[in-house]
C-alpha cells in the first residue's frame, strides 16, 4: 500500500494498493499517454504518483492550472492518438462542466477517462455532491468501483469503451474506494499507441446536430451495460426483495444481510455501470422481485432511474414495492442521502423495510473502531502551529476593527477556509467556491452607488489565485471595483497536500520550471500590488489598514511559507515561555496565547497556571513572542538544534 | 473608588458609543486593545471579568472626590478650575524654544529640563508627521523633545507609547498629556490592587497637562490637505476664530467654523478642559502670543516649575486679573454643559459628583 506497489512489474501478482493506487495502476496498463489534474480530496494521489511514474512509463503528467483546462488538455491527447486521463474531485468537475458537455458531443478519438472523486460526508470538502447526475447531463456513461480492485479492472475498461465509442468515460469514485487498501491483481502494459498526430481529416466540432448521436452512442452503451461483468447479483435466484447497490454501498449491503441471517431471503443487484442502466439485466431480476431495496449515497441517482426504467416495464414487474431514499426508508439519522451510509445504516434500512429485528445496534467493525479510538482526544479543527494564516488573519482582523467601518471579508477555498472556524475568529462571512471571493468583492465593491460603505477584503491562496481569481481581477480593473484582494501566499497547494501549482518551481513530474510571480501578474494588469511577510503583525496591520482606506482594486501579497514545509527545512531558533516573567491568570491578556491567539503550540499549564509552550508541536514561527504582553515568549539565542 | 466591569463592556460603553478619549492608556495593557493613525479599537473580546482597562479608562465612572484627594490630599474650593496653588503667566527663555514652540513654549521648555536634568529618562509626547496625525513619542533627550515642539489640535493615544516605555523598563517619566490622558494616569495611579502589574502611570514622575476644549476626528487632516493644497504643513495654531496652518509658501487661513464638523463628540462630554489632575497645566493666553497660562496645582508641580526658573529658563509673571474671569468664564460654560446633559441622562455617565461639586458649579460663573 504505497507508492512502491506501483513499480512492482510482475504481471499477475497482487499487491495491496488503495483506490486511487488502483487507478493510477490501470492507467498505466491502459498505455496512459497523458494526465491532467488539479488537486483535490479524494483523488489527489492519483496525479500525484502519476507525476512520480511518467517518465518510467513514457507518459506526461501535469498539474493543470484547473480542472477546465485539465480537462481540455486530456481531450487534445485524446484527438492527437493518446489515450488520456482527467482526474477532477467533485467540484472540479463543476469547474470543467462547461468543457466537457462540449467534449462529449463533439466525440474524441484515444479513449479518455475522466475521474472524478465524489466525497460523501464531505470529509474533505465544503459540500456533498453527486456528480453521477452531471456526468447523466454530459450523456456519458459512468462506472462506480466497489472494491480496489475494480477500481484498476474498471479504468482499464473505461479506456476501452471510451475509445470504442469515441465519448469520455467518467470512472466514479468515493472516498471510502480511493482511500481504502485491498488486494488488486497486476496486468501488462497494454501496447497502444504513443505517436501524437493530429489527423488532417479529424474534425472535433461542437455542434447541435450531433445530439443525435450521443443519443445513439448511448444506446449502444445500454446494450454493452448489460454484458459487462461489474453489474452483477448475489443471492437467491428468486429472491422476494433484492437491493440495488452501487460502490461501497455494495459491500454494506453484503455485510448487513449477512448481519441479519438474510442471505436466503435477500439477494444483492451490484451496478457497476450505474449510467445508462444495463436494462435487460435489471428488467430480469426486478421480475422475481417483490421489494426493492435502494442503497445509495448522496442523491437517490440509481433509485430514480431504476424507478423510471420500472414504470416503463410495469406490467411485466407488477407487483413491486420501491423503498430508498424517496420513500425515507433508507437514512441515516439526518435523513435520506445526507451524509454517507455505512454498514449500521443499511443493516437498519433493510430492518425497517423488512419489518425484522435489527439483532445488535452495531457491527463488529463499528464497535471495535469505537473502542480503538475511545482514548483519542477530540482535537478542534485549527490552522497548524506556526501557520502563516493564524499571524495573517490576526493582522487583517487587527485592521478592520482599527478601520472600524465593518470592512467585510470574504473567504475562499483553502486551509485559510478554517478561519470560518474559531482558529481564524470565523472573519470570513462568506465562502463559496475556488475564486469567489474576488467574484463577490467585484460585486460589493461597485454597491458605493446605493450607499454601501463597507470596506471589502477577499482572501484567496496562492493556488486559488491561479486557479480561477484573475479573470475577476481583470473584471475589476476593467470596472472600477473598490476591494481589497489578500493573496496568502504559503508557496505551495497546502490544503491538498503541497502539490505544485504555476507560482512554484518544480511541476508534477519533478522538473524546476520558472515559477510565476503572482506580482508579476497583478502588476500586468496595472493593479496596484504589495507585498509583506505576515510574520511582521504590526507591520501586516499597518498595510491592511492603509490599503483598507485606498480605493480602487488593490492587491496584498501575504507570503511565508506553509508551516509544514518550512518546518522541515528550518533552523529557526527555539521558542519558550519564561514562566518567572509569565504572570498566568492575574495577566490582562486572560490567556491570550493559549486561548484567543491558540496556536496548538502554546498550551495552558495547570500545575503552574502558567502558559507553556509544547516544542513537539512549535515550529517556531516566533509569532507568539511579540503578541505576549508580559514579554514572556522568548526566542532563544543562539540556539540551533533539531532543525 | 474605581469601577470593575468586564472588559468588553468598554467597547459597548465608550469606544462603540464612540466616547473613546483616544487617551490610549489602554493599548499595550493586553493583545486585545491597539492603535494605529490615532484609532483605538478592540481586536478581539476577551474573556475576563474584569480588567484595568476599564477601571483606567477616563470616559468610566470617575469619583471626581476622589481623585481629588488622591492626587491633592483636599477636596476643591475652586470648580472652575479645580485645585491649584498658582496661575501664572509663563515663557520660555529659550529663543531656541520660543521659535518651535506654541506660544511660550513652557512645556517643551519643562519637558526638556525633566530629560536633560536626568529627573526624567524620558518624556510621553507627539512627533508631528508630515500633514498627517502626529505619532506617540518617547523622546529621550533634548533633541527629540524639541523635534515635538508645537500644537497638534487631533486625539493622539501617545500614552500607549507610555505603555511601551515601561515595558522596555523605563522608570521616571514625564508625560504630556490632554486632561483626559492625565485623568486616565490617575485613574491608573489609584488602582488598588496591582501587585503582580506594573502600572505605567506609577512611573510618571511628572505630568504636564495641557488646556484642552476640543480635539479635532483624524480627518481633519486630510481635510487640511485639500486647504493647504497639498503643501508640507510647518505649524499649525487657532489664534481666535480661525486656524493657521503655515506652510513653505506662506499661512493658510481656516475659519474655526469650518473646524467643527471634525471636533469628536466626546469632547463635548469633556468636563475637564484644564487638566485638572496634573502637576501642572499649561494653555494659550489668548491674548498674548508670547507667553502661555501656566497653572501650577500640586506641590511638586511648584518645586520643578521653581527649579526651571532658578536654572533661568523660564520666567513668570502673574495673571493679569481682568483675564481671569474670561478664563473661569469659558470653563464653567463647558462644565454647565456636561453637568446638564448628565442631569438629563444624555450618557454623561461617567462623572460621578457629589453635590458640593455640582452645586459648585451650578453657582460658579455666575458674575462673571
Amino acid at each position: 500500500m504505497s507508492f512502491l506497489s506501483l513499480q512492482v512489474n510482475k504481471s499477475g501478482r497482487s499487491v495491496l494498493m488503495t483506490g486511487n493506487e488502483a487507478i493510477t495502476r490501470g492507467a498505466i496498463e491502459a498505455g496512459l499517454g497523458y494526465a491532467a489534474s488539479y488537486p483535490g480530496s479524494p483523488t489527489s494521489e492519483i496525479l500525484a504518483n502519476l507525476g512520480r511514474l511518467a517518465k518510467e512509463y513514457n507518459f506526461y503528467a501535469e498539474w493543470s492550472v484547473n480542472e477546465k483546462v485539465a480537462i481540455e488538455e486530456a481531450a487534445a491527447a485524446s484527438f492527437a492518438g493518446l489515450r488520456s486521463l482527467c482526474i477532477a474531485k467533485q467540484n472540479g468537475l463543476n469547474v470543467a462542466l462547461d468543457s466537457l458537455v462540449s467534449i462529449s458531443i463533439s466525440g474524441i478519438k484515444a479513449g479518455m477517462v475522466l475521474v472524478v472523486g465524489d466525497d460523501p460526508g464531505a470529509h474533505s470538502s465544503t459540500n456533498e455532491e453527486d456528480s453521477r447526475l452531471l456526468s447523466k447531463v454530459v450523456h456519458i456513461p459512468i462506472l462506480e468501483p466497489s472494491t480496489p480492485e475494480e477500481a484498476k479492472e474498471m479504468t482499464l475498461a473505461a479506456f476501452q469503451l471510451s475509445e470504442k465509442f469515441k465519448l469520455p468515460v467518467t470512472l466514479r469514485c468515493v472516498t471510502r474506494i480511493s482511500h481504502a487498501s485491498g488486494n488488486v491483481t497486476l496486468g501488462e502494459v497494454e501496447a497502444v499507441n504513443k505517436e501524437a498526430i493530429f489527423a488532417q481529416k479529424d474534425r472535433f466540432v461542437t455542434n447541435a446536430a450531433l445530439h443525435q448521436m450521443q443519443e445513439v452512442k448511448l444506446a449502444k452503451l445500454r446494450q454493452v451495460a448489460d454484458t459487462l461483468p461489474f453489474n452483477t447479483y448475489f443471492g437467491p435466484q428468486n429472491a422476494k426483495t433484492i437491493i440495488i447497490a452501487s460502490g461501497p454501498s455494495t459491500l454494506y449491503a453484503l455485510e448487513a444481510i449477512d448481519a441479519l441471517d438474510l442471505e436466503n431471503e435477500v439477494g444483492v443487484l451490484k451496478l457497476g455501470m450505474t449510467w445508462p442502466l444495463p436494462e435487460k439485466f435489471l428488467l430480469e431480476h426486478l421480475k422475481h422481485a417483490e421489494k426493492v431495496i435502494f442503497i445509495e449515497e448522496i442523491e437517490p441517482f440509481n433509485e430514480e432511474n431504476v424507478m423510471v426504467l420500472a414504470a416503463q416495464h410495469i406490467s411485466k414487474i407488477y407487483p413491486l414495492e420501491f423503498y430508498g431514499q424517496r420513500s425515507g426508508h433508507v437514512a441515516g439519522p439526518k435523513g435520506p442521502g445526507i451524509g454517507e451510509m455505512d454498514p449500521d445504516k443499511v443493516k437498519q434500512s433493510i430492518a425497517r423495510v423488512l419489518g425484522v429485528d435489527n439483532k445488535s445496534e452495531e457491527t463488529d467493525a463499528k464497535s471495535s473502531a469505537k473502542s480503538e479510538t475511545s482514548d483519542v482526544p477530540v482535537r478542534e479543527m485549527a490552522f497548524c502551529a506556526g501557520c502563516p494564516h493564524r499571524a495573517s488573519f490576526w493582522a487583517m482582523k487587527s485592521a478592520v476593527a482599527l478601520d472600524g467601518r465593518k470592512a467585510v471579508i470574504l473567504g475562499d477555498i483553502g486551509c485559510y477556509s478554517l478561519a470560518l472556524r474559531r482558529t481564524g475568529w470565523t472573519l470570513p462571512q462568506t465562502m463559496h467556491a475556488m475564486g469567489s471571493s474576488a467574484g463577490i468583492a467585484n460585486g460589493l465593491g461597485k454597491l458605493d452607488r446605493f450607499n454601501f460603505k463597507q470596506p471589502v477584503i477577499a482572501v484567496v491562496g496562492d493556488s486559488t489565485f491561479f486557479h480561477s481569481t484573475i479573470p475577476a481581477l481583470v473584471n475589476a480593473r476593467y470596472t472600477g471595483a473598490h476591494f481589497l484582494l489578500i493573496v496568502l501566499d504559503n508557496g505551495t497547494t497546502a490544503m491538498t497536500g503541497h502539490q505544485p501549482h504555476p507560482g512554484m518551481s518544480k511541476n508534477a513530474m519533478g522538473e524546476i520550471v520558472e515559477g510565476l510571480q503572482i506580482e508579476e501578474v497583478v502588476k500586468g494588469l496595472r493593479i496596484p500590488v504589495v507585498t509583506q511577510d505576515p510574520f511582521d503583525l504590526q507591520g501586516t496591520t499597518t498595510v491592511v489598514l492603509k490599503l483598507l482606506r485606498t480605493e480602487g482594486t488593490k492587491v496584498l501579497v501575504l507570503r511565508q511559507p506553509c508551516a509544514l514545509v518550512a518546518a522541515k527545512a528550518s533552523t529557526r531558533p527555539r521558542v519558550y515561555i519564561n514562566q518567572e516573567q509569565c504572570i498566568g491568570d492575574d495577566c490582562g491578556c486572560s490567556r491570550f496565547c493559549s486561548t484567543t491567539f491558540s496556536c496548538p503550540a502554546t498550551i495552558w499549564d495547570p500545575l503552574k497556571g502558567k502558559a507553556i509552550i509544547d516544542e513537539v508541536v512549535c515550529n517556531r514561527c516566533q509569532v507568539c513572542v511579540s503578541l505576549c504582553p508580559q514579554g514572556a515568549i522568548k526566542v532563544e539565542e543562539g540556539a540551533n538544534f533539531g532543525r | 473608588m474605581e469601577q470593575s466591569k468586564m472588559p468588553s463592556w468598554l467597547r459597548k460603553e465608550v469606544m462603540e458609543s464612540g466616547d473613546c478619549t483616544r487617551c490610549g492608556l489602554c493599548v499595550g495593557l493586553c493583545p486585545y486593545i491597539k492603535t494605529q493613525h490615532e484609532h483605538v479599537a478592540f481586536i478581539h473580546d476577551c474573556s475576563r471579568v474584569d480588567g484595568n482597562c476599564y477601571r483606567v479608562c477616563p470616559r468610566t465612572q470617575t469619583n471626581w472626590v476622589d481623585l481629588d484627594r488622591q492626587v491633592f490630599g483636599t477636596e476643591r474650593t475652586d470648580h472652575g478650575l479645580g485645585n491649584y496653588l498658582k496661575v501664572l503667566y509663563a515663557r520660555s527663555l529659550n529663543k531656541e524654544i520660543t521659535r518651535a514652540g506654541q506660544y511660550g513654549g513652557v512645556v517643551s521648555t519643562l519637558a526638556a529640563y525633566m530629560v536633560e536634568s536626568g529627573q526624567s529618562q524620558a518624556a510621553v509626547l507627539t512627533r508631528g508627521e508630515d500633514n498627517g496625525p502626529p505619532t506617540p513619542y518617547l523622546a529621550r533627550n533634548r533633541e527629540e523633545v524639541l523635534a515635538c515642539s508645537g500644537s497638534n489640535y487631533s486625539a493622539s493615544p501617545s500614552l500607549s507609547i507610555l505603555n511601551t516605555g515601561v515595558f522596555e523598563g523605563l522608570e521616571d517619566l514625564t508625560t504630556v498629556g490632554r486632561p483626559c490622558q492625565i485623568l486616565a494616569l490617575r485613574k491608573m495611579q489609584g488602582l488598588n490592587e496591582a501587585s503582580q502589574h506594573n502600572p505605567s502611570a506609577r512611573k510618571v514622575n511628572f505630568m504636564i497637562g495641557l488646556f484642552c476644549f476640543w480635539a479635532l476626528e483624524t480627518e481633519f487632516y486630510s481635510f487640511l490637505q485639500i486647504k493647504t493644497e497639498g503643501e508640507r504643513i510647518l505649524r499649525l495654531d487657532i489664534p481666535q476664530n480661525y486656524l493657521v496652518a503655515t506652510t513653505e509658501k506662506g499661512n493658510v487661513q481656516v475659519p474655526i467654523d469650518e473646524l467643527r464638523a471634525f471636533v469628536r463628540p466626546t469632547c463635548l462630554r469633556c468636563f475637564d478642559p484644564t487638566a485638572e489632575f496634573a502637576d501642572v497645566s499649561v494653555g494659550s493666553t489668548e491674548n498674548d502670543p508670547e507667553w502661555n497660562t501656566l497653572v501650577i496645582r500640586s506641590s511638586k508641580g511648584q518645586e520643578i516649575v521653581n527649579r526651571v526658573c532658578t536654572a533661568g529658563l523660564l520666567e513668570t509673571k502673574p495673571y493679569p486679573e481682568e483675564r481671569l474671569p474670561l478664563l473661569l468664564s469659558a470653563v464653567y460654560k463647558k462644565k454647565k454643559r456636561v453637568l446638564e446633559g448628565l442631569k438629563q441622562g444624555k450618557g454623561y455617565m461617567y462623572l460621578n459628583l457629589n453635590s458640593d461639586y455640582a452645586k459648585g458649579i451650578e453657582e460658579g460663573g455666575t458674575g462673571l
